[in-house]
């Protein structure tokens, strides 16, 4: 990055929002069509992780519930499926007993394998009661982040650069559930927190460079915004990449090799940290740009 | 050297040795006995060393429910004090959060004396709802009803926490969470079934007259009744809510004061109920749990069998023996959770304040670690109010391990490509960077460890971020002293200006990021909390490193400003 090079990404933003709209539009879709796989954090029920011992196939796991009349909602194998290792969902009737259902599990597994030969890796039980709360508290959060973040971006810079602040954050945020939908990833309170994170991440990208567009507007007060939201782009582009880059790397890294518990909080991060910076330089700066001459048009 | 630099270096240094010492216990795997004068090792989450973590409801309605038929009795004796007769009535728990009783008086003249009574000595407990003909209700004061919410809550943690102490478990943590909720967290717990059965467990032990005057036939037409009606025992429902519907159902007709229990037996293998002996029993009691002074396990020597001997306190026994002495003939049923026991008849007066708990037969072991849970919960005291399981998360130790293994290698990979490019692009300010960065991290774990943070996986997590935020941090500080530097100002200068401009980058982003970190603490709950607070740290430690420790060492590299070029 020696040369710092002049690329008008205002001039972008058109491309990019259609982009963008499309992808929100999809995703908005997707909501309806798929629906989001909630995990049992805010769907209540039960989730068994077991491991085998022995070599125990998908079908057979599943007659063997079906047979016992294990009120299982889903199935599925974690990892390959030579590993033994699998996911049980349970839901029950409103108002059935979930830790009830819970023991019948490995009463139905101590039956028929041996006490021994497998072992519950995880269980976990959230009541409807729970799961409501979780879910609200959840939302809450994310709505308290993206406020506290407007008021403060309002307060330190200028109210123009809130606008395209927030509607990066909404946009990063809606396409990566847009992105669990698609996979039909199990979407969790990690993930909560995975967006928070990203919030964060992308923010801070936006942040910086709001303030480098502060300080040119203070250094050459004679350029019109989109030369000067053009240049703070260029000069911080090298600082851009590297960080997102970095970022990126040990995402990336810990979606690979981390294991399965991290496995989906660090697949929100990777797409996030991309979604992060392309929102942040062909949205959210452009359209402050924008911004100011919608605002400057009334003004006259 | 710039001024005041000194002192930051001795701050720093003196951070340093704090935060080696912090983590000695960690790393070396101290014994707890060493001479070394920390002792705290880091508190690892469940998700990364297995255990339990619950979240118990309070179900308040069956604490008004008892309350407000615990009343009806002694208000009946106080009126009797003044020479007011009256008969308990019914109660209404049609609204389940605000039940009523009423109390009927011999004659309708006595009302207004009785109601005169009733305020003066009830005027916080009880609020009257109905003054009719002879019938008097009442339902809870509204100010009790909060006390009794509050007692119920910290008795409960102070129950839960005795039973844990007994059944033994390293560290437990029991808080409450709002105003119905109990968390407990049990670290490594091997056992969880029985872990769950000690603290879900009510043990609420009661002592009540049997009404032997109704015949067997007429309680089985009453349960025949009830099951024309609908009302069934479905597997997976909670037992008590089912004899709930039945007294319900039955409130016409069964005696005054009386209600239906049962004699419940379970069968071990298959947890079906296998037999249910109905008994009509009196629904207030004369003696609880409370006034027991010991449970112990005791074998039968005849039988070979254990039980469970009990003793009460000073109290317990004079009212033991007054009401043994006055029910002579009449059988006494122990219930305990609402589940009768034995009923044996009164054979005369019993003084001295023992009695026992016979437990069913079944082969000695099971039957031996029966009632040693059993004397375990009635020893610990019992749990005021009926709790509900409202979420519950247990990991196993191996996915726990398996878990640490694989986040702490790939946390390791990422930071050492982060380090290795930092230094090849950077060269030897990429070095400074990744001296700050790797201060950083200890300086994050350190302070996790002296405030008593959990580390949880998400922690783990957390902790990758702000290595990513330090590094924005290096980065943004060294791209601005490269642009100074091309604009052409000496290293000295480049440096100052570039720490000077870079400040606010660094500081906005990093309250940006505090910020939801914050709303995340705030809102979040068990494993995001975790989450937070490492984040939040690690926001404190990031901006202290990647900026005053870069600062501290930059000046170093530079010196005085007679540097002619510099290495970024």
């Amino acid at each position: 990055m020696s040369t710092t090079r002049n690329v008008d990404y205002v001039g972008m933003f058109k491309i990019a929002g259609v982009l963008s709209m499309l992808l929100i539009v999809g995703t908005i879709v997707l909501y309806f069509t798929k629906g989001i796989n909630y995990g049992v954090d805010f769907r209540g029920g039960v989730e068994v992780q077991v491991k085998f011992n022995q070599s125990v196939g998908l079908g057979e796991l599943r007659s063997l519930m079906e047979e016992n009349k294990v009120p299982m909602s889903q199935l599925q194998s974690i990892g390959d499926e030579k590993q033994n290792e699998f996911l049980l969902k349970l839901e029950t009737d409103k108002g059935g007993d979930l830790n009830a259902v819970s023991n019948q599990v490995s009463e139905v597994l101590t039956s028929k394998y041996g006490a021994g030969k497998f072992e519950i890796l995880k269980n976990d039980i959230v009541g409807p009661k729970a799961g409501a709360e979780l879910r609200t508290s959840a939302f809450k959060a994310l709505f308290w982040a993206i406020l506290a973040i407007m008021i403060y971006l309002a307060l330190r810079f200028d109210y123009k650069f809130a606008p395209g602040a927030i509607a990066a954050l909404l946009h990063d945020v809606t396409i990566i559930v847009g992105a669990f939908i698609l996979t039909q990833k199990e979407f969790s309170l990690q993930i909560v927190a995975a967006l928070l994170a990203i919030i964060g991440y992308s923010v801070n990208d936006t942040v910086v460079i709001y303030d480098r567009v502060r300080e040119i507007e203070q250094t050459h007060p004679t350029l019109s915004t989109v030369e000067i939201i053009n240049r703070a782009l260029n000069e911080t582009m090298s600082r851009t990449i590297i960080t997102s880059a970095t970022v990126f790397g040990v995402s990336i890294v810990m979606l690979f090799m981390g294991g399965s518990v991290i496995h989906d909080f660090f697949f929100a991060m990777t797409i996030g940290v991309i979604l992060g910076v392309y929102s942040t330089i062909f949205i959210a700066i452009p359209m402050t740009a924008f911004y100011e001459k919608f605002v400057n048009k009334k003004a006259v | 050297m710039a001024k005041g630099w000194w002192f930051r270096f001795t701050l720093l240094a003196a951070l340093l040795i704090g935060s080696l010492m912090a983590i000695t216990p960690t790393f070396l795997n101290l014994k707890s006995d060493s001479a070394f004068p920390m002792k705290t090792k880091i508190n690892l989450g469940l998700d990364l060393q297995g255990g339990l973590y619950m979240v118990l409801g309070i179900d308040f309605n069956k604490v008004y429910r008892d309350e407000v038929i615990g009343y009806a009795r002694k208000a009946s004796a106080t009126l009797k004090d003044v020479g007011i007769e009256s008969t308990l009535g019914t109660l209404d728990a049609s609204d389940v959060r605000d039940p009523k009783h009423s109390i009927i008086l011999a004659k309708e003249s006595d009302r207004d004396a009785a109601v005169a009574k009733l305020r003066e000595f009830y005027q916080y407990p009880l609020r009257i709802t109905k003054e009719e003909g002879t019938t008097l209700q009442y339902g809870l004061g509204r100010e009790f009803v909060k006390e009794i919410e509050t007692t119920a809550l910290s008795k409960s943690i102070e129950v839960i926490r005795n039973r844990i102490d007994e059944f033994g478990v390293t560290e437990p943590e029991i808080v409450s969470q709002g105003e119905d909720r109990i968390v407990v967290q049990l670290p490594g717990v091997k056992d969880i079934t029985r872990a769950k059965d000690l603290i879900g467990r009510t043990a609420k032990l009661e002592f009540k007259f049997v009404n032997d005057e109704v015949s067997p036939t007429a309680l089985t037409e009453w349960l025949d009744k009830v099951k024309k009606a609908g009302i069934e025992y479905k597997k997976g429902e909670r037992f008590s809510d089912y004899v709930r519907a039945i007294n319900t159902h039955l409130v016409n007709d069964l005696p005054k004061g009386y209600e239906i229990t049962f004699a419940k037996t379970v069968s071990k293998n298959t947890n079906e109920i296998t037999n249910l002996e109905p008994y009509l029993v009196e629904a207030g009691t004369a003696l609880t749990g409370e006034e027991l002074q010991e449970a112990i396990v005791r074998i039968d020597q005849q039988q070979n069998r254990p039980y469970v001997g009990l003793e009460f306190k000073p109290n317990g026994a004079k009212i033991f023996e007054q009401i043994t002495g006055a029910n002579i003939g009449k059988r006494l049923a122990i219930v305990l959770d609402g589940n009768v026991y034995s009923a044996p008849v009164v054979q005369g007066r019993i003084a001295g304040g023992s009695a026992q708990i016979t437990l069913g037969a079944g082969d000695y072991n099971a039957t031996m670690s029966e009632a040693r849970d059993l004397a375990l919960v009635l020893r610990a005291g019992a749990l005021p109010v009926e709790l509900v399981f409202e979420e519950q998360r247990v990991v196993g130790p191996s996915l726990g391990a398996d878990a640490i293994d694989k986040a702490q290698a790939a946390a390791l990979a990422g930071s050492f490509l982060v380090l290795v490019f930092m230094c090849i692009y950077y060269k030897l300010s990429g070095v400074i960077a990744t001296i700050t960065i790797l201060l950083n991290v200890l300086f994050t774990l350190s302070c996790l460890i002296l405030v008593g943070a959990t580390l949880s996986l998400p922690g783990i997590a957390g902790i990758a971020l702000t290595v990513g935020m330090a590094v924005d941090g290096n980065i943004l500080i060294y791209e601005r002293i490269r642009e100074e530097l091309k604009i052409g100002m000496t290293p000295y200068e480049a440096v100052r200006t570039g720490f000077e401009k870079a400040f606010w980058a660094i500081a906005d982003a990093n309250i940006t990021t505090a910020l939801a970190g914050i709303c995340l603490l705030n809102f979040g709950t068990g494993p995001v909390r975790g989450f937070a607070v490492t984040l939040l740290i690690g926001i404190c430690t990031t901006v202290y490193t990647s900026y005053f420790v870069s600062k501290v060492l930059f000046e170093m590299y530079v010196g005085k400003g007679d540097r002619k070029t510099l290495s970024i």
